[in-house]
């Protein structure tokens, strides 16, 4: 058959590879995408109109997508992960800052080790818990991660700042703030913090990509899947999961610390509860099941977020209808939309209705032109 | 399902380790009692009172998880949520202090009931993941409603006068309210396991969770009695938000702090036993508030200062985690059980 296209039709066949190239990279090419159209799109005026979020949007989709190599391919719902991206966050600002007494290191080194820290945590945790079952590893990583805030809220050592959390002179020397604008300066070059956090972005979310489609991520959704079964074929689950859980503890942990030069600075809420089920929500909102699910929660998240909150001070119109009564309520109709999500359809998300959405409408694009 | 049986049968033999750590631990409570007599029967009555604030927390969360299978998220909400209303009712329409103690964990009830039935009830039977995040969802909902409602701001109401008042007890006098919350905690629990063992009520509910279908043939509503089993656990989370708030306020963090401390005690206790809730809600209580206690006098008697670490809020995850590594059922767990 191919033989017979080769001679017939050579133009349609490099079409189809090219197609097919393209569909077999479609990752990438997304993620680029995303990096390329973020910023332009949100600051659009009909849409946010400025574009300092743009920078925080992507490093939160990293963390999220991190979080959801555990749960959406491993089948592990970890409730507390804000502690790992708390612990990028503090080790950056307590390294870059060097207070109390703590030695001043270069970002990456404070990156380096914020990132170690939080896989070893991540790996000794998953040792104690990864086997208890799906509620008691929710719980567990819950209470650690509550634990490890009301350590950073004790203050040990004067190094995390208490409820302040760690403020001043976190700015790497390479990061210069402009008013209110990050900018990276390396050697001379100058270069906007947006693509810098893309390169990060980027590099983190392919390596992601690496991951979930390598032999290791493919076990990892076959132990989700059916963990007995899994074992039968021979794989060490609990030695799988172990080291997922370390994997984006890392991850989470790189987003940490990229965040905090981001937000100039470590803070207390970061660790919170909250922070932990924002990631839980994002992820579930967007489609855990597929690697774009995250990237499309936390967008729709950050975004809804900016949104009404902008919405709330601007008080639209001379007659100044005072929405923000409604608007800082936010939560409630978010919270509504995620039950009726999660009792619908749990693993698809706005991402997977989107996918439905796009098939049934290229069915019908092709029926037509048929 | 042995949630509804409050035996020790699953007490494991002692070994000598055990005992190493026990006779450690009464050694080191005797020396905190001898530097301080007053404190630490202050600090042994507030970590009780606290102790039975999260075993009646915690019961309502194990009744719906052992008989149901749900994880109520939600369960923090309520105990929020009748702590806010216990406010109104004293408060706002200036009813007396028993009011608030019957009329908001009913109307809690209420709320509860109204969730299962729009919300939890097309969740039986599914992965208990999906009830966690359905419940988390619905905790967003209620902490809005909160805050929307009463504010962000903390706030408190007076006791009744009967109880304002002190209990001398020879070496220290100690709040009459906290005895008062400590009897009407025990009446409860007890109230509580005569239901689900002693009544049809407890039977057929008990049935209904081993064999469903078979409950239903023999002419048992099984949806009305679950959706009674729902109102009896929201209801004990209210009740327990107005106990606790009376003692210490509102806070718009109490709901989230209390639901992790509430499954932090399901998981000591053993997911599965209301016995083990109960013992492990008390352990919890009592060693968060003597620990510092014994540390201070650790260190007042050995002259090491940085040993007086004020570490209350810890303790409760660190006596999980120690538990968690020597005994991962925990206590009085069964196999098998949500694993």
């Amino acid at each position: 058959m191919s033989g017979e296209t080769a001679t017939g039709e050579g133009s349609t066949e490099t079409l189809d590879r090219a197609r097919s190239l393209l569909w077999r990279y479609r990752v990438p090419v997304g993620l680029v995408l995303v990096v390329l159209l973020l910023r332009p799109v949100i600051s659009h005026p009909l849409l946010l109109g400025y574009e300092a979020i743009a920078a925080t949007i992507l490093i939160w989709m990293v963390f999220v997508a991190a979080f959801n190599l555990l749960f959406g391919y491993a089948g592990l719902l970890s409730f507390g992960h804000a502690m790992f991206l708390g612990f990028g966050m503090y080790a950056a600002a307590i390294g870059v800052s060097g207070r109390a007494g703590a030695p001043e290191l270069p970002f990456p080194v404070a990156a380096a080790i914020g990132i170690a820290v939080a896989a070893t945590v991540g790996y000794l945790l998953g040792r104690l818990t990864v086997e208890k079952g799906e509620i008691y590893f929710a719980f567990l990583t819950l209470a650690v991660a509550q634990a490890v805030e009301f350590t950073a809220n004790r203050n040990p050592l004067n190094l995390t700042g208490g409820s302040n959390g760690v403020t001043q002179n976190v700015l790497p020397s390479w990061v210069e703030s402009t008013r209110g604008q990050l900018v990276v300066v390396l050697g001379g070059l100058e270069v906007d913090w947006y693509w810098f956090v893309s390169v990060v972005f980027l590099v983190a979310m392919l390596a992601l990509w690496q991951i979930v489609r390598s032999p290791f991520g493919r076990s990892l959704v076959a132990i989700r899947e059916n963990d007995d079964l899994a074992r039968a074929m021979g794989i060490d689950t609990k030695r799988y999961k172990v080291q997922a859980f370390t994997v984006s503890a890392a991850f989470s942990a790189l987003a940490g610390s990229v965040l905090m030069v981001d937000r100039y600075g470590a803070s207390q809420e970061t660790l919170s509860v909250i922070t932990s089920g924002d990631t839980v929500l994002m992820a579930v909102l967007g489609g855990v099941r597929y690697f774009f699910g995250p990237i499309a929660g936390v967008f729709v998240w950050q975004f809804a977020e900016e949104f009404l909150n902008d919405f709330e001070v601007l008080h639209l119109g001379v007659t100044s209808v005072d929405l923000s009564g409604v608007l800082t309520h936010w939560h409630f109709f978010l919270g509504a939309l995620f039950v009726v999500i999660v009792v619908v359809a749990p693993l698809e998300g706005i991402w997977g209705y989107l996918r439905d959405w796009a098939r049934g409408l290229y069915a019908r694009l092709k029926g037509v032109a048929e | 399902m042995s949630t509804t049986e409050l035996t020790r049968e699953d007490l494991a033999t002692v070994s000598p380790g055990w005992w190493a750590v026990a006779v450690l631990t009464v050694v080191l409570l005797a020396l905190a009692f001898a530097v301080e007599p007053g404190l630490f029967i202050d600090q042994a009555i507030g970590g009780l009172v606290y102790g039975m604030v999260l075993v009646l927390v915690t019961l309502g969360l194990s009744l719906i998880l052992g008989l149901m299978g749900i994880v109520n998220f939600a369960h923090g909400a309520f105990f929020m949520l009748g702590a806010y209303l216990s406010y109104s009712v004293v408060v706002t329409l200036g009813l007396p202090f028993w009011a608030a103690l019957i009329l908001a964990p009913l109307v809690v009830g209420v709320v509860g009931v109204v969730l299962e039935m729009t919300v939890l009830r097309y969740l039986y039977g599914s992965d208990p993941i999906v009830s966690l995040l359905a419940t988390f969802g619905l905790t967003m909902m209620i902490e809005e409603v909160i805050r929307a409602y009463w504010g962000t701001a903390p706030l408190e109401i007076s006791r009744p006068a009967v109880l304002t008042r002190g209990t001398d007890l020879g070496v220290t006098t100690v709040p009459t309210y906290r005895l008062f919350l400590v009897g009407v905690a025990v009446v409860t629990i007890l109230a509580v396991y005569l239901l689900i063992s002693r009544t049809d009520f407890g039977l057929t509910v008990r049935a209904g969770v081993q064999d469903g279908e078979m409950t239903e043939f023999v002419g048992v509503n099984l949806p009305v009695r679950f959706t009674a089993m729902f109102f009896l656990g929201a209801a004990l989370a209210g009740f327990a938000g107005v106990l606790y708030s009376a003692e210490t306020g509102m806070r718009t963090t109490m709901g989230e702090t209390f639901v992790i401390l509430a499954f932090v005690v399901v998981v000591v206790g053993g997911v599965g036993s209301l016995f083990g809730s109960v013992v492990s809600g008390i352990l919890i209580g009592v060693s968060a508030y003597l620990t510092p206690v014994v540390l201070t006098a650790l260190a007042e008697v050995t002259n090491q200062p940085w040993l007086a670490l004020q570490i209350r809020d810890l303790v409760p995850y660190l006596v999980m985690i120690l538990i968690l590594l020597y005994r991962p059922r925990g206590l009085f767990g069964e196999e098998g059980f949500l694993e």
